[in-house]
C-alpha cells in the first residue's frame, strides 16, 4: 500500500476515535457526583479533595452532594451552598468568574509569549535552507562513520 | 542569543514579585482559615439532643445570644477547653444567654458518656448526618461560634477556647442587644 | 564525650574549613595557586569526612535513643524501632539539613578532587562557588535555628516518636535520601556556570564538563519524584499518588526545567545556540530547589511535609535572594558575550522541536510555581483565602502533557537544521498508524476518556518512534560489523549511551503517563460496611471481610481489617488497618494493597465498631493500570544510566550532517 493512503487511513480513524471520545454526553448521578466532589476541598485534610479521602467530614460531603444530586440541584447550586460556608477556600480549582480565576491565565501567557517568542526566532531564519544534504551525502556520511568505528574495533 | 531589554526588566520584575511574595508569606499562619459564615445569617437547624429527651431549634432562640460549640470525645482539645465551657455556662446559667452543644461525627452512646463524664450540662445535640457541621463551615473540632440575638454570627473561634475569650465575645453581643 | 558532642565539634570544625576553603579556592583560581588548590582540596576532602561524622553521630544518637539531643527527643522514642530510628536523620528539618550538608559536602569534595584535574581555573572557581553555598549549610547547621545536636537541659524519659506518617513504611528509606541527591547534585552544574560567567567564557566548557552530573541529578529527581509518589500511595491511603501538594511541586519543578535542559543542551552542543538559555535553566533550575525547600521547610505553605514553623524560613529565603540576585545579575552582565553563533532552523527540524519544547516546559514550571504561590499572593493582597489543587494543575498541566507526549515521539525523528517531505514520510508512516492503533486499544479496553485516548494514541506514537530508531540501528549495526541481533542491540546501547538510553528513558515516560491515564480513567471505588463473614464484588472481584481485630505492638496500636481477596485469577489476604501512634492525635490509616501487573486491589479500613468490632467500613478501590507508574519510573532510571555511562574508549569522531555536506561539494 502507498504510504500516503495508510497515513491518511490511519490520521481517519485516530480521528473518528478521538470524535467519538469527546462526544457530549449525559453524565449520570454518580458521575456527577464525583465530578462535583472532585473539586470540593475536604476540610480536614491536606489538600485531598473530597471525592479522594476518606475521612468523617469527607463522606457527609459527599452524601450531602449526593442528596442535593438527587434532589435535582445544578452543580452550581451545590458548589453555591458549599462557598457559603466555607468561602472561595472550599473550591480545588479557582472560579473562572471572581478575580482569583486571574490564575487562569498564566499559562496562556506564558504558552503565548513562548511561542512568540520561538516563532521569531524561527522566521529570522527563513531562508531557503540550501544546505539540507541529499539522501546521497547521507550515505556517504553513514559509511564514513561505518569505516571509522570499524577501524577502532 | 543577548536579551532584549523589555526581556531584563521583565526577569529583574518577576524576581522582585516573588521574593516580596515570599517575604509577605511570613505573615501568614496557613492554619488560620476564614470561612465565609461571619456577618451571615447563622444558618437555621433542629437537632435532636443527645439523651433523646426532644430537640432544639435554633429559630426558638431568636433574640437570644446563641454560643454554639462544636465538640466531640475524640477531639483531645475538646476536653482541654471544656473546664471552661463548664464555668461560662455556670456563669450565664440564670441570663439570656443560651449555650448549645453540636456533637460531631460519633455515636450518640459516646457522645452523651463524654457529656456525663466531663460534667456538660448545657443542651448537647447530636449531628448525625454532620449537615450543621457543614452549613457552618467547620473544620474540625473544637469550634465555636458567637450568634447575635437578630441571628447573625457575629464571631468565631477555632481551637480550644479560653475563658476570656468566651466571656468577652457573650458580653460584646449582650451590650450590643441592649443599645438597641 | 557524646555522640552529639562529637557531630557538634565536627560541623564547627567543618565550618572553619568550609570557610577557610572558599577563601583558598578564591585565591587559587584568581592567582592560579597550585598550593592554594591543594589546601583546598585537603579543606574539602576532610570537611566532607567531618560532615559523614556529624550525620553518623546524629544516627547513632537515634539509634542509642539520646533524648538529651532535642532532634531526638522530639523525633523518636525508645519504642521507636532500630530500622526508623536510623532513617529519623531525615524525618525532621535539622535532620533534612543535616543530610543535605552532607550530600553538599561530598560534591564538594569530588569537584575539588577529579573536576579539578580537567580543566584548573574553570573547575577551581566552581569550587569556590560549591565552597561559598556549603558555608551556608554548615552556617544553619551550627546556628540554634536548625542546629541538630542542640540540647536539653533536662533529658526526658522517653521521646516524642517520629511523626506517625514517617514511621510507616519502609520506603521511607528511599525516596527522601534520592530526592535530596538530586536536588543537591544540581547544585553542581549551578556552580560551574557560575564560575564560567565569572570568568566571562563565552564558551559551553562549563555544559561539557557537568554533563554527566546534570543528567544524574534528573535520573535521580526523577526516580526519587517516583518514589516519593509511589511511598504516598502506600501509605497516605487515599489510593492515589499525586495530589499537587506544595512538596510535590516543589520537586517536580527542577525536575520540569532539568529535563528541558537536558535536551536544550543538544542544541547549544550541535548547533552553539541557546547559550543565555542554557544556562538561565540551569541557575533556574538549581534556584527551584532552594525554593521548594524555603516553601516547605519554612511553614509558609500547608502540606502533608511541612515542618513546623521555624526560623530557618527567613534564612533560607534570604539564601535564595542572594543567589538570585547574584546569577541573575552575572547572567545580564555577561549576556553580550554569550551571543549566539546564528538563528535556528527550519521549523521542522529537531533544534526548533526542542525549542517548542522548552516553551511547553517553562508553561508547565511557571503553572506549577505561580499555582502554589497564588494562594500567598491572594491573601497578601486581598486577604481572600482560596485553594489551588488537583483540578486546576490537571486541567492546564495534562494538555501541557500530551502536547510533550506528541513532541517527544516527534523530535527525535526530525534531521538537525530541517526535514524533507521523503523524511517525514519515511519517519512517521509508521508511528502515525501505531498512535491509531493506539487509539483503538484505548476503545477496547474500556477506557474512553479523551484524555485517556490522546494519551494512549501519543504513548504509542513514541514507542513507535523508539522502536524504528533501535530496528534502524540495529539492523546498520548488523550489516556493517555482521553483529547478532542481541549483540547490536547491546552495542547501541553501550557505545551510544546518550542517544539509545535517551530512547529508554522516552519509554519509561510513556509507561508513567500510561499508568497514569489508566489508573485517572477507570478506577473503580465502592464503600460498604461489612459484617465478618460478609463479602462485597467490585470489578470481579471478592473482597471477604474475615475479621475485625485489635494489635498491640510497642510503639503503636492498630485496628486490623483481615480480608481475602479472590477473582480475577488472584487469592490474597490484605490488612488495612488504622494505627494509632502515642504521638498523634488521630489514627492514621494503613491501606491493604494487593498490587498486580493488571490492577491493583486498594482498601482502606474507614471506620468499625469500636467497642464489639462488630462491622467494619472498608473502602475498596481497584486500580488499574498503577504497577507500571513504578516500573516506568525503574525504567526512566535505567534509560538515565544507560545515558550516564561513559561509552567504551573511542577516537573523536566529530562530523555533522552539515559539514558533510560541505565536504562532499
Amino acid at each position: 500500500m502507498n504510504g500516503r493512503v495508510l497515513i491518511a487511513i490511519a490520521l481517519l480513524a485516530l480521528a473518528a476515535v478521538i470524535a467519538f471520545a469527546a462526544r457530549p454526553h449525559e453524565l449520570t448521578a454518580d458521575e456527577r457526583i464525583d465530578q462535583i466532589t472532585a473539586e470540593l476541598r475536604c476540610p480536614v485534610c491536606q489538600g485531598l479533595s473530597v471525592k479522594d479521602s476518606s475521612s468523617d467530614t469527607a463522606r457527609q460531603m459527599r452524601d450531602l452532594v449526593a442528596q442535593r444530586v438527587h434532589e435535582g440541584k445544578t452543580n452550581a447550586e451545590i458548589q453555591a451552598e458549599f462557598r457559603a460556608a466555607y468561602g472561595d477556600w472550599i473550591l480545588l480549582s479557582p472560579p473562572v468568574t471572581s478575580w482569583s480565576g486571574l490564575i487562569w491565565l498564566v499559562p496562556v501567557a506564558v504558552l503565548g509569549a513562548g511561542l512568540i517568542f520561538a516563532t521569531g526566532r524561527l522566521r529570522a531564519s527563513a531562508a531557503p535552507n540550501a544546505d539540507e544534504p541529499s539522501p546521497s551525502q547521507i550515505a556517504a556520511l553513514r559509511e564514513r562513520v561505518a569505516r571509522e568505528e570499524a577501524a577502532e574495533g | 542569543m543577548t536579551l532584549s531589554r523589555v526581556a531584563r526588566v521583565a526577569v529583574v520584575v518577576a524576581l522582585l514579585a516573588l521574593t516580596v511574595t515570599l517575604a509577605l508569606a511570613f505573615r501568614r499562619d496557613p492554619h488560620d482559615i476564614k470561612t465565609g459564615t461571619i456577618g451571615k445569617p447563622a444558618p437555621a437547624f433542629t437537632l435532636q439532643r443527645l439523651d433523646g429527651s426532644g430537640e432544639v431549634k435554633l429559630a426558638d432562640l431568636a433574640g437570644k445570644v446563641v454560643v454554639v460549640n462544636f465538640f466531640a470525645s475524640w477531639c483531645l482539645p475538646c476536653t482541654q477547653e471544656n473546664p471552661a465551657l463548664v464555668r461560662v455556662y455556670e456563669r450565664y446559667r440564670v441570663s439570656d444567654v443560651v449555650m448549645l452543644g453540636v456533637n460531631l461525627q460519633e455515636s450518640r452512646e459516646n457522645g452523651l458518656a463524654y457529656v456525663q463524664r466531663m460534667g456538660m450540662g448545657w443542651a448537647t445535640l447530636a449531628d448525625d448526618d454532620g449537615r450543621v457541621v457543614l452549613s457552618y463551615g467547620v473544620f474540625g473540632p473544637p469550634e465555636t461560634f458567637f450568634i447575635g440575638r437578630d441571628g447573625i454570627i457575629e464571631g468565631r473561634h477555632i481551637g480550644p477556647i479560653d475563658e476570656e475569650t468566651l466571656v468577652n465575645g457573650i458580653e460584646k453581643l449582650r451590650g450590643q442587644a441592649s443599645s438597641r | 564525650m557524646s555522640a552529639g558532642d562529637l557531630g557538634a565539634a565536627a560541623l564547627r570544625a567543618a565550618l572553619f574549613l568550609s570557610l577557610w576553603g572558599t577563601g583558598a579556592a578564591i585565591y587559587a583560581a584568581w592567582r592560579r595557586d597550585v598550593r592554594a588548590l591543594a589546601s583546598a582540596r585537603i579543606a574539602a576532602g576532610v570537611g566532607f569526612g567531618l560532615v559523614v561524622i556529624a550525620a553518623l553521630a546524629m544516627m547513632f544518637a537515634l539509634a542509642t535513643h539520646d533524648f538529651s539531643i532535642v532532634y531526638v527527643a522530639e523525633n523518636n522514642a525508645r519504642e521507636t524501632p532500630l530500622f526508623y530510628s536510623i532513617i529519623g536523620l531525615w524525618a525532621a528539618l535539622e535532620g533534612s539539613i543535616l543530610l543535605w550538608t552532607a550530600i553538599l559536602a561530598g560534591a564538594t569534595a569530588f569537584i575539588a578532587f577529579r573536576g579539578t584535574r580537567s580543566i584548573p581555573r574553570l573547575a577551581t572557581t566552581a569550587l569556590a562557588v560549591m565552597f561559598a553555598m556549603l558555608t551556608f549549610f554548615l552556617l544553619l547547621v551550627t546556628t540554634p535555628a536548625a542546629d541538630p545536636f542542640a540540647r536539653l537541659a533536662i533529658a526526658p524519659d522517653n521521646g516524642n516518636g517520629p511523626n506517625a506518617l514517617l514511621q510507616n513504611h519502609p520506603l521511607m528509606a528511599l525516596h527522601p535520601p534520592l530526592l535530596y541527591l538530586g536536588y543537591v547534585l544540581t547544585s553542581v552544574p549551578f556552580a560551574y556556570a557560575i564560575a564560567s560567567l565569572i570568568l566571562g567564557e563565552g564558551g559551553d566548557r562549563w555544559l561539557v564538563a557537568t554533563r554527566r552530573f546534570a543528567l544524574i541529578s534528573w535520573g535521580l529527581l526523577g526516580v526519587g519524584i517516583v518514589a516519593g509518589a509511589w511511598w504516598s500511595y502506600a501509605v497516605l491511603g487515599w489510593g492515589g499518588y499525586w495530589a499537587w501538594d506544595p512538596v510535590e511541586n516543589a520537586a517536580i519543578m527542577p525536575w520540569l526545567t532539568s529535563t528541558a535542559y537536558l535536551h536544550s543542551v543538544m542544541v547549544e552542543e550541535k548547533r552553539s545556540l541557546l547559550r543565555t538559555w542554557n544556562l538561565a535553566l540551569v541557575i533556574a533550575t538549581f534556584a527551584l530547589t532552594i525554593l521548594g525547600t524555603f516553601l516547605t521547610r519554612s511553614g509558609v505553605v500547608n502540606s502533608v511535609h511541612a515542618f513546623s514553623l521555624s526560623a530557618i524560613g527567613p534564612l533560607l529565603l534570604g539564601y535564595l535572594v542572594a543567589i538570585l540576585v547574584l546569577s541573575v545579575g552575572l547572567l545580564l552582565w555577561r549576556s553580550a558575550r554569550l551571543r549566539d553563533a546564528g538563528p535556528i532552523g527550519a521549523p521542522l527540524s529537531r533544534e526548533a522541536i526542542f525549542l517548542f519544547q522548552n516553551v511547553l516546559f517553562m508553561a508547565a514550571t511557571l503553572t506549577v510555581l505561580l499555582g502554589t504561590l497564588y494562594p500567598l499572593v491572594a491573601e497578601a493582597i486581598s486577604g481572600a483565602q482560596l485553594s489551588i489543587g488537583g483540578p486546576y494543575f490537571d486541567r492546564v498541566e495534562i494538555p501541557l502533557a500530551l502536547a510533550l507526549l506528541f513532541l517527544m515521539g516527534v523530535g527525535p525523528q526530525l534531521p538537525w537544521h530541517g526535514a524533507s517531505r521523503a523524511t517525514l514520510e519515511r519517519q512517521f508512516t509508521a508511528p502515525i498508524v501505531a498512535a491509531a492503533a493506539g487509539a483503538i486499544a484505548a476503545l477496547v479496553t474500556g477506557t474512553t476518556a479523551l484524555a485517556a485516548v490522546l494519551t494512549y494514541a501519543l504513548g504509542a506514537f513514541v514507542v513507535a518512534t523508539v522502536i524504528q530508531e533501535f530496528a534502524r540501528g540495529v539492523r546498520a549495526r548488523r550489516t556493517l560489523h555482521g553483529e547478532g541481533a542481541l549483540a547490536a542491540f547491546a552495542n547501541l546501547l553501550r557505545r551510544n549511551g546518550r542517544r539509545y538510553g535517551g530512547y529508554v528513558v522516552h519509554v519509561g515516560i510513556v509507561l508513567v503517563a500510561l499508568a497514569v491515564a489508566t489508573s485517572q480513567a477507570r478506577t473503580v471505588d465502592m464503600e460498604n460496611t461489612l459484617a465478618p463473614g460478609e463479602s462485597l464484588e467490585v470489578s470481579g472481584y471478592t473482597v471477604r471481610l474475615d475479621a475485625v481485630r485489635p494489635v498491640s505492638e510497642p510503639q503503636r496500636d492498630s485496628v486490623v481489617a483481615d480480608l481475602i481477596v479472590t477473582g480475577n485469577g488472584a487469592s490474597t489476604r490484605l490488612h488495612p488497618a488504622l494505627v494509632q501512634y502515642p504521638n498523634s492525635v488521630q489514627a492514621v490509616g494503613s491501606p491493604g494493597i494487593g498490587a498486580g501487573l493488571r490492577d491493583d486491589v486498594y482498601t482502606i479500613l474507614a471506620a468499625y465498631d469500636q467497642r464489639t468490632f462488630s462491622w467494619a467500613t472498608i473502602r475498596t478501590r481497584v486500580i488499574p493500570g498503577v504497577s507500571w507508574l513504578w516500573l516506568g519510573g525503574a525504567v526512566v532510571g535505567i534509560g538515565a544510566v544507560i545515558a550516564a555511562l561513559p561509552a567504551p574508549r573511542r577516537r573523536a569522531v566529530r562530523i555533522t550532517v552539515a559539514e558533510v555536506a560541505a565536504s562532499a561539494k
